[in-house]
């Protein structure tokens, strides 16, 4: 059992398994890791392989087929949606390929969606703040079809802090910038979570984005091996390869 | 807090028009189905007002005997405006000649409800008077003056009694339709009616009393009436019971206005069921994402029903605005040509659109809105992951209820819900096949080169099950829309066949054989056509099977005396005529119609068929008339039944010409003649003046003046109909637009040519017209039989016509529509195209 307080995510041996119309498939072998509360971690792999899948099941968006999960010491795998929400809405923070913010509601709003959810006080002072970090207060009241691919992401990073989450999961922060946007995605986001002492999961296709993390899975038709550290920038523990 | 996030998506969706389709379904139906019902309450008001000047009251009750003293009490006790009459027929006398008139005794408040018309010349045009002959004072129909050589300021008796004739009667409001055998009428006072000393045990008077009071008021006056009357001798009859032809017409208007409001529901839902799924569709991001930031399932529920709540409000506010509008305008665009009460306010409507409105909204957005809400947070990964419930039948079910229970609790009238409901079932259930068979027969044929064409059936295809409900929304439109259509034409055309211009307005009885060319020459010399002559011979009726029947009129001719226009023809004397020709609008109903006369057969005669019944006569009875002093016998070989709804003389009897060679008949005929040429009548018949004429020009105008507002008032309402559904269409070519957005967007994104993606576009709306179409049309004409048949107590018609004119128009208007939205899509550009997607 992992379920000791330094890990911020423990799992242990989680399958995914979907009933398609050609049959059962399993998307995700056996997988069992931790993640060290204030760790940065890059998922990397081939397009297909279910890095996405097993976001979605750290996140507690989606159910496992078996194995357990524990985050922050909650045992994911026994939670209903109600809970997995509660959970979400306390601990996690989310970035998306496709930034996926709410089309009517202003950057802003967007900003304040997850403290008003969470009921928290003064939302929109928060949000205020928040979007002064990312260097969008001057487009508080713009619409996302409004603004730019990138601006959209900053904008999104900032919702994804303003609950001050324990955990961040981003899915291809960057898949959707050019070099330039996604570069500055990129320092955003490390900066925030560094100041935020944030655990961050980040699934991604690029290197370099993968190369800033401390450590690196790599995801391979479902089954999931750690990636000896051969960056400089690489610290911290050595890795603890579990993969089985 | 829940409720600043519903108010906030709720004003930004609203500024950026996300929500107008669905704000727009709402509006539609609640500003459609006030607008109809508020209108056609006020036509019906105004129409029920005008049929009941025919009675000349509300409530008219009439009895053999004088009727109670305590009846007229407990009416004016309740507070209803009464008069009195007494109507029988009497002989009348002037420069000792004599003829048999029509008494009508009056007293001052008589008529409570339309106008006494008179004028000064006989055949004049009548002006309304609101009096009465002054006592000792008559007021005479043109055809007494014509028939007894008199002149106004003439005296004629009345049994015992003279009166001085002051004035030319033109009119009465209840003279009721019978335009053959009526006597002329001779209007008094009913002070006057006893020195006359007609009325006596064993005269044969009507007497009335005449009602008009509140609605209610007024039911309750006959429930407590009713018990105390003697049906052998009493009767009681209002508007709705008004069996004449403008009766019927009149109903069969209301009906349609009925089911024009209800058509309107029924749109209208199909509005709300198209744009809530829209609204619902657009929300899965939405939902996902704020579910993935940890609102619970209870939270997002809030926010939705919130903004639902919100959207209704506003529909409800701007349609309620709207159709108070649409109504307004209409009536007082109309209100010259059509009797509109305009003053009066019902509550009804507005009531009937908001409950629309409200169950509309809640009950076509609920499965919507239950899917939306199960759209599970995995979405924001997987965009392919839509909501999870998926049970059609489920939705089918709860609309289908909401419809029904609507469109009964509105109408009161299970028969025309139920047609409709059950018609519109077979349809959907036609239609699922369809896409069934679609979606089958799109397997079976392999992919060809990508055209336009292959391009718009492969996306039909692809989409079938989406596009069910939109083919389903397309149809059902479609089909009400001609519903609506098809039942007005047949409706007016029915109508107007009854009184096709230049229906005669003048009859003439009495012309003799050598008057007969004469009297042709004459009239056309004035440019005036005479119809056939039918030639007539008066007879007794003697005898059945060699058994002498009692002649005396019957207890039943009386009863029907208001009403009827056959009660007079019969007496002790019979008109009989001759042909070999079936007159217009005869039926036989038994027997057969005469074939050439064979030297040595019985002749041969037929009756009517009611007539039959009341003097219980049967096919192959032995009939014995006289005929001045010969004696004739007949057998009767068929019955007929008659229209007596139209404007021609009809005949209780007609025999074998072969009977009646060697008696001299008189001839009746008619003639139409302009009212601006009334002056001309005098002139045209001075050569004639043994000729009687009927002057039945005031009825057929009142007739056709109703029948004009009738039919105006059902186009206008076939106009408000067409543009609900028009804008029905709009919204969900709109709607189905919007989904197809991204897929366009694609398409253009992989270099696909603006053409080929318009063209597929259109080709795509022009299948899915064509398919509604041919559908809506098979539907329609089930509809059409169950309602004519069973609603609208008309024959059923057939209408191939639609059969094309459907597909096509249906495959036009789609289409165009269609390609007008696409165009408006792609003439936005592509990035801004992939960005609206997100
Ligand atoms: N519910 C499901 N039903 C069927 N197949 C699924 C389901 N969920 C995931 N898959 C499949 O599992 C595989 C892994 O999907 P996943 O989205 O996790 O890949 P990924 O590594 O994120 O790829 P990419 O880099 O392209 O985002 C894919 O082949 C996907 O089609
Ligand atoms: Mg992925």
């Amino acid at each position: 059992m992992n379920t000791a307080p330094e890990y911020m995510i423990s799992t242990d041996s989680i399958t995914k398994k979907v009933t398609t119309s050609e049959g059962p498939l399993q998307i995700l072998q056996p997988i069992s890791f931790d993640v060290k509360a204030g760790e940065t971690i890059a998922i990397v792999g081939a397009s297909g392989s279910g890095k996405s899948t097993l976001l979605g099941l750290l996140a507690g968006l989606d159910e496992v087929s078996s194995g357990k999960i524990h985050l922050d010491g909650a045992a994911l795998h026994t939670m209903d949606e109600e809970q997995r929400a509660r959970l979400r809405g306390e601990k996690v923070g989310f970035i998306f390929q496709s930034f996926m913010l709410v089309q009517s509601l202003t950057a802003l709003e967007n900003v304040m969606l997850p403290a008003e959810i969470a009921g928290l006080y003064n939302p929109e002072a928060l949000a205020n703040e928040l979007l002064e970090k990312v260097g969008l207060s001057h487009r508080a009241s713009h619409f996302p079809n409004q603004l730019s691919g990138g601006e959209q992401q900053r904008v999104a990073i900032a919702r994804a802090f303003i609950t001050q989450p324990k955990i961040l999961f981003a899915d291809e922060p960057t898949g959707n910038l050019d070099a330039a946007n996604g570069e500055k995605v990129e320092k955003l986001l490390f900066e925030l979570n560094e100041s935020a002492h944030t655990t961050l999961v980040l699934v991604t296709h690029d290197t370099e984005l993968a190369d800033k993390c401390e450590r690196q899975l790599l995801m391979h038709a479902g089954e999931l091996t750690e990636k000896q550290s051969d960056s400089p920038q690489a610290k911290g523990d050595e890795p603890q390869l579990k993969a089985i | 807090m829940w409720f600043n996030l519903a108010w906030r998506l709720f004003r930004h969706e609203m500024r950026r028009g996300e929500l107008t389709i669905i704000l727009a379904a709402i509006v539609l139906s609640v500003a459609a189905v006030l607008s109809l019902s508020l209108f056609s309450e006020r036509l019906q008001s105004a129409l029920t007002e005008r049929t009941s000047q025919f009675m000349a009251s509300d409530r008219l009750i009439g009895g053999r005997n004088p009727l109670p003293e305590e009846w007229l009490l407990k009416a004016q006790e309740a507070g209803f405006n009464t008069a009195q009459s007494t109507y029988m027929r009497s002989m009348v006398f002037a420069n000792d000649t004599m003829m048999l008139a029509d008494i009508r005794a009056v007293n001052e408040n008589y008529p409570l409800k339309g106008d006494i018309k008179v004028t000064d010349t006989p055949f004049g045009i009548g002006v309304a008077i609101d009096a009465i002959p002054m006592p000792g004072e008559t007021w005479v129909e043109s055809q007494m003056f014509q028939t007894l050589g008199l002149s106004v300021g003439d005296t004629i008796e009345v049994g015992d009694k003279p009166f001085v004739i002051t004035r030319v009667l033109s009119e009465v409001p209840d003279a009721g339709f019978s335009i053959f055998n009526s006597n002329p009428k001779v209007l008094i006072r009913k002070d006057d009616l006893p020195g006359t000393g007609i009325v006596g045990p064993g005269s044969r008077a009507g007497h009335y009393l005449f009602l008009t009071g509140e609605h209610a008021d007024l039911e309750e006056y006959t429930d407590w009436l009713r018990p105390q009357m003697d049906s052998d001798v009493h009767f009681i009859m209002s508007v709705e019971d008004d069996d004449s032809w403008v009766g019927n017409s009149v109903r069969r208007a209301e009906q349609y206005f009925l089911l024009a409001s209800l058509l309107a529901i029924v749109l209208a839902s199909v509005a709300i069921a198209v744009a809530a799924q829209r609204y619902s569709q657009r929300h899965y991001d939405p939902v996902a994402i704020m579910k993935t930031l940890g609102a619970s399932r209870k939270m997002v529920q809030r926010v939705f029903l919130l903004q639902i709540i919100f959207i209704t409000i506003l529909g409800i506010a701007i349609g309620g605005a709207l159709g108070y509008g649409i109504q307004a305008a209409v009536a007082s665009a109309i209100q010259e040509r059509v009797a509109v009460s305009l003053q009066s306010w019902y509550w009804g409507p507005v009531l009937i659109a908001v409950f629309t409105g409200v169950i509309c909204a809640i009950l076509f957005s609920l499965y919507p809105l239950l899917k939306l809400f199960s759209v599970p947070p995995l979405r924001v990964l997987r965009k392919d992951l839509g909501a999870k419930m998926s049970s059609r039948i489920i939705q089918f079910l709860a609309a289908g209820g909401a419809i029904f229970l609507l469109m009964w609790t509105y109408s009161k009238n299970l028969k025309i819900s139920a047609i409709l409901f059950s018609s519109g079932i077979v349809l959907v259930l036609a239609l699922l096949a369809v896409t069934y068979g679609l979606i089958w027969l799109g397997r079976r044929l392999g992919k060809g080169r990508m055209g336009a064409w292959q391009l718009a059936w492969a996306r039909i295809q692809r989409r079938s099950m989406d596009n069910s409900v939109q083919l389903i929304s397309f149809a059902v439109t479609i089909m009400l829309l001609l519903v609506v259509l098809v039942m007005r034409n047949d409706m007016i055309q029915q109508w107007r066949d009854q009184l096709p211009q230049g229906t005669p307005n003048y009859f003439m009885a009495n012309i003799t054989e050598t008057q007969k060319p004469q009297m042709e020459q004459h009239f056309a010399e004035s440019g005036v056509q005479v119809e056939e002559f039918y030639p007539v011979v008066r007879a007794r009726f003697v005898a059945v099977n060699g058994e002498r029947v009692n002649t005396e009129i019957t207890k039943e001719d009386e009863e029907n005396e208001v009403q009827s226009n056959r009660r007079d023809a019969f007496g002790r004397e019979a008109n009989l005529t001759w042909s070999y020709r079936l007159q217009r609008e005869n039926k036989i109903v038994a027997g057969q119609w005469f074939s050439d006369y064979q030297e040595g057969e019985p002749y041969g005669m037929s009756v009517e068929s009611k007539t039959a019944e009341r003097l219980a006569l049967k096919l192959g009875d032995v009939v014995t008339f006289n005929i001045g002093s010969e004696v004739v016998d007949v057998t009767i070989t068929s019955l007929r039944e008659v229209n007596w709804q139209t404007m021609q003389p009809n005949f209780f009897f007609v025999l074998q010409p072969e009977v009646m060679q060697g008696f001299l008949p008189t001839y009746i005929t008619s003639f139409n003649l302009d009212t601006e040429r009334k002056d001309e009548i005098a002139r045209l018949m001075a050569p004639f003046s043994t000729v009687t004429l009927f002057d039945v020009d005031a009825r057929i105008n009142q007739l056709r003046e109703i029948v004009d507002q009738v039919s105006m008032a059902v186009e206008f309402i076939l106009v408000l109909v067409l543009i609900a559904g028009a804008l029905v269409l709009i919204a969900q070519v709109q709607a189905s637009m919007d989904e197809r957005q991204q897929e366009l967007a694609i398409l253009r994104t992989l270099g696909a040519k603006g053409w080929l993606i318009r063209a597929s576009v259109v080709f795509e709306f022009v299948i899915i017209g064509v398919v509604a179409g041919i559908m809506a049309a098979l539907a329609n004409e089930l509809t059409l039989y169950l309602l004519q048949s069973q609603v609208f107590q008309m024959p059923g018609s057939l209408h191939f016509e639609y059969w094309v004119i459907a597909p096509v128009v249906g495959a036009a208007v789609v289409g165009i529509l269609g390609a007008i939205s696409c165009w408006r899509l792609l003439s936005l550009n592509t990035s801004q195209l992939l960005r609206n997607m997100v």
